[in-house]
């Protein structure tokens, strides 16, 4: 369908006045609800570059001071505060390994069940279909009691783990989604054309699922770099926390100390997701609906 | 290149029989065509030939090698989909040069190669372009290039014409069949079409619910349909089929249809009486072979003059008679109008009569 | 493949082993297994501080009938889940149904911005609330209601349910607002244009039109964010960490606390249990209602 036809279609069929007026009715509405959300990231934005922000987002006196933790130590009185850039390590690692970990196994398995003829894969299918939509969060006391008899507690490997197993139901249906949108034709031809299965898969249908891959291995890290309960309960050496938990911190015990400084190790924290967030906004959109095929 | 055969072959999906022991042979070099209403087994039979469906039962050979249980990839076939499956990711180029460079072919051989085909397809000129930048026909074209560049034992195509306007479905009919004869290469093509298949194939085998109808040339295929199954889905306007009765009486054969009877010669009769297994046929004449006369005559249908399709060329008339209608044939011209009251003669030496117990032709 | 077997079913044997193996490893280790642990934990009086434990078979369970708080926890979790959900969807539609009458620049613009808190850390998004509801006079409501209340208001102190609510509203109304707007562009324009031709207004359009069609988007987004909701608490956790005095304190940081700060594991195991049967329960409802096992295709190509 033609841009212009619907554009037509959409256009409520008001008088001219009457459509200007709905028009500012209807940004304003939804400008209005979405308003603490731009106030709200703006200020993190602001905050973190100046002493004072006033009502929200008006800022007052420039300083580069928040964002000092990214080149020396930060002291409070007594405390000092740990170097920024071992725990951004640790984050960068837990995020790298769910995505590694996760994504390879999850590209296997939506492999095998949206194209192989294997034995039991109904059962397979129904049991990711049931654990996708299960909160595995539920299991999360089990899993701590289970690391801790393999004496796994304590490591960045526990949340590497526990975040990856507990995310490949979901990353398995995405990709398998992605490979099911290719035609069977395509691959059939591979076949014939002179590819063996293993061929066919890495010549012509991997290249065609790139990028719902790349949407999952994004989606991957940011879950590992975002999370924090997992490292809050499986970690308790403050030399393997990661920016989460060191945040968090920072709430509990700088929050009215030092509000610059927080908010510019937020924003620095957050960066890598607003950063993916913008390359791939339509790729979010999308995602989420996978699983609803059937509704 | 090769020979094909076909032997016992089946493919059951659960409870559904979609290939049902079927059994044909193709000469090296022919054109085959398999035809058939959508779900008759067509394209899953072409599946099985390619590797990508495993049978049931049964076996298929390469001359004289099994290959039933070869991975598609080596039994060096052609083939050209319905949907192209042009691999989009790749230029014309990459797309034709694919299989060649899965042979591991040298190179400057898999340029020549390409480029020649190319010309040949005529498509040189675009394969520096991705599929999704190319018209339909110019797709379809790069198909056939993939799929001949290899020089491929057998050529299977699935519906590879279904895509594109009717001009040029008509023209490429003529390009393929052409080409095909050239290139000597066994064919096997799938189509619902039955002008495709009449104009392109040597043989034609008709399939219907997974079995095999009958396999033939085209005229045999029209002239003596084995069934009524073939009699009713080869012709257009399709072959009249009226349920009758056959029987003796003192003066000789009679197929009674209960608004007309028409009476057999002798010699026909013989064949009719002594293959029937009761008494209920089905009667058919194809509408070419049905005269619009202006008054009784001897053997000769009443009815009314229904409604008219004029076809340029052609003229059908649609003559309700009783219940049932006729289709006839003639040259457009004639004063005919609705309403008219009309006799159809039939020109009994092209008559079929079917068994209606077993559906079998029995002349 | 003949390099591994020639025997097909020997070989998809083999290649289930290779490319299913792995996440079946996993999801035995940690999702399998955690359900029986959590079973076995819940009939134990396990805890982190003891060095011995003994079966106390179904003592918890008693125990969360007894507890002075499973009460009020679990009215907590039904008002939290119930009034989250009616925000989500109620926000969700009428944020899709308005950005569906913009063009879609604008429209994409509005979607991206109510992604941000789902895409931000969850951390920074509590933080950036926990300022928003600051007590005191630099909080940002506070600040911009100064001219009417005179003095701060403690908001996470007098209104920590609501508060919590419209944080987590938040997120779920971007979920709902993605699903809300495929399905109104799934719609086909026919259907408006006819009702258009037919004179009816676009409020009448909305509402017989759109929100029929709605239907099952919209059950879809209540059944998927009620286990969400009942399970997650990692806002509450940062926000309010449950209080004050149990507030906000939701079965699933419930089921948390008893376990990893009381560090009863046993009875932090039978409250997670309770919950995962009501998630079970709620999954087969939802296969069922949603025909998840029509999604499950056949191969179309046996050679492997």
């Amino acid at each position: 369908m033609g841009r212009s036809q619907e554009i037509y279609i959409r256009a409520p069929r008001f008088g001219n006045i009457n459509r200007i007026l709905g028009k500012a009715v209807l940004y304003g509405v939804v400008t209005a609800m979405t308003l603490p959300i731009i106030i709200m990231y703006l200020w993190l934005f602001m905050q973190s570059v100046s002493e004072k922000v006033l009502i929200g987002f008006i800022p007052s006196g420039f300083t580069a001071d928040g964002w000092r933790f990214l080149w020396g130590p930060v002291k409070f009185g007594e405390v000092l505060l740990p170097p920024i850039w071992p725990i951004t390590l640790n984050s960068l690692i837990i995020a790298l390994g769910v995505t590694g970990i996760e994504v390879s196994i999850a590209l296997m398995a939506g492999y095998a069940l949206s194209r192989l003829r294997v034995p039991f894969r109904d059962s397979f299918l129904i049991l990711i279909i049931i654990l996708h939509a299960f909160p595995g969060i539920t299991l999360l006391i089990a899993i701590f009691y289970l690391l801790n008899v393999m004496g796994l507690i304590n490591t960045l490997l526990s949340v590497i783990i526990a975040k990856a197993a507990l995310e490949i139901p979901m990353a398995t249906w995405l990709i398998k989604g992605f490979f099911d949108a290719v035609p069977w034709d395509v691959e059939a031809s591979a076949l014939v054309d002179g590819c063996s299965r293993l061929q066919a898969w890495y010549k012509v249908i991997l290249p065609l699922v790139k990028p719902g891959v790349a949407a999952v291995a994004i989606f991957a890290f940011l879950a590992g770099w975002n999370e924090f309960i997992y490292a809050l309960t499986f970690i308790f050496d403050p030399n393997l926390y990661p920016l989460s938990i060191h945040i968090i911190g920072l709430i509990g015990e700088f929050r009215y100390v030092d509000y610059t400084l927080l908010a510019a190790t937020a924003l620095f924290y957050s960066i890598p997701p607003l950063v993916f967030f913008v390359i791939t906004q339509k790729a979010f959109m999308k995602v989420p609906l996978v699983g609803m095929k059937g509704a | 290149m090769v020979r094909v055969k076909l032997d016992g072959l089946s493919k059951y999906f659960g409870e559904v029989k979609a290939v049902d022991n079927l059994n044909l042979s193709i000469k090296d070099g022919e054109f085959v065509a398999f035809l058939g209403p959508s779900g008759c087994g067509k394209t899953t039979t072409l599946l099985m030939i390619a590797g990508i469906y495993r049978p049931t039962k049964g076996r298929i050979y390469f001359d004289d090698m099994d290959i039933t249980n070869i991975a598609p990839k080596d039994r060096n076939v052609g083939m050209v989909f319905q949907s192209y499956a042009l691999y989009p990711h790749m230029k014309v180029y990459d797309n034709i040069a694919f299989p060649l460079k899965l042979k591991k072919l040298p190179k400057n051989e898999i340029d020549r190669k390409v480029k020649q085909v190319a010309k040949l397809m005529q498509i040189d000129h675009l394969l520096d372009r991705y599929p999704r930048q190319l018209s339909g026909g110019q797709q379809q074209r790069v198909a056939l290039a993939r799929a001949l560049v290899k020089d491929a034992y057998v050529l299977l195509m699935d519906e590879p014409l279904s895509n594109l306007d009717a001009k040029l479905r008509i023209l490429m009919r003529a390009e393929l069949k052409k080409l095909q004869k050239e290139l000597e290469v066994t064919t096997i093509y799938v189509t619902h079409d039955q002008v495709e298949a009449m104009s392109m194939a040597d043989r034609i085998a008709v399939m219907n619910e997974g079995r095999l109808q009958q396999y033939s040339t085209p005229d045999e295929l029209y002239d003596k349909p084995a069934n009524i199954f073939v009699a009713g889905f080869i012709g257009s306007p399709p072959m009249n089929l009226i349920d009758a009765t056959f029987r003796e009486d003192s003066g000789g054969y009679l197929v009674d249809a209960g608004s007309f009877k028409l009476r057999l010669e002798p010699g026909m009769g013989e064949v009719v009486k002594n293959n029937l297994t009761g008494q209920e046929i089905i009667f058919g004449a194809r509408p070419e072979n049905m005269e619009i006369v202006e008054a009784a005559e001897d053997n000769t249908i009443e009815g009314t003059v229904y409604v008219l399709e004029p076809l340029g060329r052609d003229l059908i008339v649609n003559v309700k008679v009783n219940d049932y209608m006729i289709k006839a044939l003639t040259k457009p011209g004639v004063n005919l109008n609705p309403g008219d009251k009309v006799w159809l003669k039939v020109d009994l030496d092209k008559i079929h009569i079917f068994d209606k117990k077993t559906g079998k032709a029995v002349i | 493949m003949g390099l591994i077997s020639n025997n097909p079913s020997v070989r998809s044997y083999i290649y289930m082993i290779i490319f299913l193996g792995p996440a079946l490893f996993l999801i035995l280790f940690f999702w399998i297994l955690p359900v029986f642990s959590t079973i076995f934990l819940s009939f134990t009086n396990m805890g982190m501080r003891k060095p011995n434990w003994e079966w106390v078979y179904l003592k918890n369970y008693m125990f969360v009938g007894a507890h002075p708080f499973s009460q009020k926890v679990a009215i907590n979790t039904l008002v939290y889940v119930g009034a989250t959900l009616a925000f989500n969807v109620l926000i969700g539609l009428l944020l899709a149904i308005l950005t569906f009458y913009m063009d879609d620049r604008t429209s994409l613009v509005y979607r991206a911005l109510w992604l941000l808190p789902r895409a931000s850390p969850p951390v920074v998004y509590g933080l950036l609330w926990l300022w928003v509801l600051d007590s005191s006079e630099y909080g940002l409501l506070n600040q911009l209601l100064a001219p009417i209340y005179g003095k701060p208001v403690p908001w996470l102190v007098n209104y920590a349910m609501p508060g919590i609510i419209v944080i987590n509203g938040f997120i779920g109304a971007s979920f709902s607002l993605i699903v809300f707007s495929s399905a109104l562009k799934a719609i086909p324009p026919d259907y408006l244009m006819a009702a258009r031709v037919d004179g009816a207004s676009e409020l009448r359009i909305v509402k017989d039109v759109i929100l029929p069609l709605m239907k099952w988007p919209i059950m879809f987004v209540t059944a998927w964010q009620t286990l969400s909701l009942l399970a997650s608490y990692e806002y509450i956790l940062i926000v309010t960490d449950g209080g004050p005095f149990f507030e906000t304190e939701v079965w699933s940081l419930f089921a948390y606390h008893q376990a990893f700060q009381h560090l009863e594991l046993g009875f932090g195991a039978a409250l997670a249990m309770i919950l995962v049967i009501i998630a079970l329960i709620a999954v087969l409802i939802q296969m069922k209602l949603f025909r998840f096992r029509e999604m499950i295709t056949p191969v179309k190509i046996e050679h492997t």
